[in-house]
């Protein structure tokens, strides 16, 4: 109970929604913008953001008496301007075989100018717009479906919205329209919310409709976590842009991908809803708190900071199950030396490298001088030693203070015997004691390695 | 007899109805209990002006089930007439003023069927609150076209039961002696909507519409 409490300050409910972040970063003259679908696919368009084109509007009845209904392609999608929630959305899909003025809609059945004039009409009156104000109806060219969602979506087409706060995106999911949605992608219709993994755009965990988690598409065997995202930095960026553009601080972007043109730009949403964080199982409220005034310069950064701070969730996961912890293949870690001397570093991380080896400069501030100044005076050549016994290599090192033992490694730049010693390395909070190898790295770029012996707590992704 | 404050008699003097007065400053608390409920609670029901207007219309109904019996009546036809009118094709302001009508003749025929059967108490009902619960409809009507049947019936339902409640508020006998004893503690429900307006924590509801997330969050 008491855990729950304090989890639930991780959450963005309705009222610090409104209160916190709606209110104070959107004017209501973004807000305006954002609620005007044809002033904000110019204003987009203009700013360079590709938009779906418009073919042409209605904005009252005279104009709708004379309309040239030949204007419109065989597929359209036809909107209220100040539509919301997906309402009022008509989308045909190509005109039938043999007879002028008639469409097919997503269901299979047919649609004449009769029926889209009387659409029409509805729009014009209001029944469409917020607080049934008088409204525009707009067709716009429909977009086309990628073959990658082919098997996810139902009929219509499914978008990506991303939460945008102070240039940086915060949460994502991508929306797929079902049969109960009609084709629309909007969660409160009963289309599928799935939430993706900022860092990577693979999808993660899904919600039906408001609050149903679900692992497959209703009805078949499709998986919908692991759907890799494509030109997912793209989408983000587009995101963030939107919000240079639009003037509002907080708000929903919805980019679509068509399979000709890549991503699109459907709407900016001024006040978007919060099932976004059921499809991601994850809070938005501890994500906005922690980017609040930070100084984004580019988008091109709040897309990077976005993507660093809030990825990640598939790596989590996979440490779960693997009971290991992802690294990259250069981590900072912390190295604990004698007297609990700590300095943070730069690691390679080195699958080649049996052992760990720290460079002797590194070493000495970690409060191993004397070490290194014995071991700088022995140097006896390597094939000396070799000949040796390891009695007599021994003898010859074992006046070293804090000396381990010597061990014999080859590595590209020839053959070594080094010194070892012992610290503790701290990586990605793990603290692993352990032996490690001297030598003068001062000529590389890293001044550790870390080998083998020391990763197998660890899984190594490459990409990271 | 009862302890009434002077400002109340001075009220009651000037000629306005004790009953009035009462109502009046039953107001601020009424509405105050509708915010809670939408800020704290999360029932949303339509807007404020609904609920507070169906409590008024439920405590002029003196008993509360014609009340509800209207109130259900009127709902249950608003969504009828939707799928009669639907065929129609006709557009918004004629639809609802078709659907009014209707109404309007059905509580007509409800209202004598109740004093054939001997509800002096539904027949002899006054025309404020039954006009209050047929204009109801067009905010059902509405709700229906933006946000669809199941919402607008949630709603509808949210609203009924707000209004049950501010009912058995505004008719509780304590707290009706005490804002007539003592009318100035309806000031206290200005702090309390300021405190209501600027509480950002998460809706009961919201508890359950985010209870897998709740289970997930490490």
């Amino acid at each position: 109970m008491f855990e729950s409490i304090k989890n639930a300050q991780k959450l963005l409910g309705m009222n610090a929604r409104n209160l916190s972040y709606i209110r104070p970063f959107n004017r209501k003259k973004a807000k305006r913008l954002a609620d005007n679908k044809i002033m904000s696919k110019r204003v987009l368009g203009k700013a360079g953001i590709p938009v779906s084109k418009l073919i042409a509007k209605i904005k009252s009845i005279e104009e709708l008496e004379n309309f040239d209904w030949s204007v419109l392609p065989s597929s359209f999608a036809l909107k209220p301007n100040r539509g919301f929630g997906g309402g009022g959305i008509l989308v045909v899909y190509g005109k039938k075989k043999n007879c002028e003025g008639t469409w097919i809609k997503s269901d299979g059945s047919t649609i004449n100018i009769e029926d889209i004039k009387s659409h029409v009409l509805n729009i014009l009156d209001g029944a469409f717009s917020l607080s049934n104000t008088p409204d525009i109806a707009f067709f716009e060219e429909r977009l086309t479906l990628l073959k990658l969602f082919k098997p996810y979506a139902y009929k219509g087409i499914p978008d990506i919205r991303v939460i945008v706060f102070n240039r940086i995106p915060v949460m994502a999911m991508l929306r797929l329209p079902t049969r109960e949605s009609g084709g629309k992608a909007n969660l409160v219709l009963g289309g599928i919310g799935v939430g993706i993994d900022l860092a990577t755009g693979v999808t993660t965990t899904a919600v039906l409709g408001k609050g149903k988690i679900i692992d497959y598409v209703p009805g078949t065997r499709m998986l919908l976590s692991g759907i890799k995202i494509p030109y997912w930095k793209d989408i983000l960026l587009l995101a963030v842009k939107a919000q240079e553009v639009s003037g509002m601080g907080y708000l929903g972007a919805d980019v679509a991908i068509d399979r000709e043109r890549g991503p699109v730009f459907l709407e900016i949403n001024a006040r978007p809803g919060l099932s976004i964080q059921v499809a991601n199982l994850s809070g938005l409220r501890e994500r906005l708190e922690r980017i609040k005034g930070l100084k984004i310069k580019t988008a091109e950064r709040g897309v990077r900071v976005g993507r660093d701070l809030f990825g990640g969730e598939i790596e989590e996961e996979v440490e779960d199950i693997s009971g290991r912890k992802v690294i990259g293949t250069v981590e900072k870690i912390k190295l604990i030396g004698k007297n609990g001397k700590e300095i943070e570093v730069e690691a390679k991380i080195d699958t080649g490298a049996g052992f760990t080896s720290i460079d002797t400069d590194l070493a000495e501030q970690l409060g191993f001088e004397d070490t290194v100044r014995e071991y700088q005076r022995i140097e006896t050549a390597y094939k000396d030693l070799r000949a040796m016994s390891k009695e007599e290599r021994w003898d010859i090192f074992k006046s070293i203070p804090n000396i381990e033992s010597t061990i014999a490694i080859h590595s590209a730049s020839g053959s070594t015997y080094r010194p070892t010693i012992k610290l503790s390395i701290v990586m990605d909070s793990v603290e692993i004691p352990t032996k490690v190898t001297l030598i003068n790295r001062s000529h590389l770029k890293y001044p550790i390695i870390i080998g083998k012996r020391n990763l197998r707590k660890f899984l190594i992704d490459v990409n990271k | 007899m009862e302890n009434i404050n002077p400002i109340v008699s001075y009220f009651v003097s000037q000629g306005m109805p004790l009953e009035t007065v009462k109502l009046l400053l039953m107001l601020p608390i009424i509405v105050t209990l509708i915010a809670f409920f939408r800020q704290v609670i999360g029932i949303k029901a339509f807007g404020i002006y609904t609920p507070a207007i169906v409590t008024f219309a439920f405590l002029a109904f003196q008993q509360l089930r014609y009340g509800v019996l209207v109130f259900v009546s009127v709902i249950l036809l608003g969504m009828i007439m939707r799928f009669v009118l639907k065929e129609l094709r006709i557009l918004y302001l004629p639809r609802v003023a078709i659907t009014l009508s209707v109404i309007a003749i059905a509580i007509l025929v409800l209202l004598g069927f109740g004093g054939a059967m001997q509800r002096t108490g539904l027949a002899s009902i006054s025309i404020f609150p039954i006009l209050i619960m047929v204009t109801l409809v067009e905010k059902f009507v509405a709700t229906q076209i933006e946000k669809g049947n199941k919402a607008a019936v949630i709603l509808a339902v949210e609203t009924l039961v707000i209004s049950i409640a501010g009912y058995y508020l505004a008719s509780w006998p304590l707290l009706i002696k005490s804002v007539v004893a003592f009318p100035w503690i309806v000031l206290f429900t200005i702090p309390i909507n300021i405190a209501l307006g600027k509480w950002g924590g998460l809706r009961i509801s919201e508890y359950f519409r985010f209870r897998q997330v709740l289970k997930n969050i490490k």
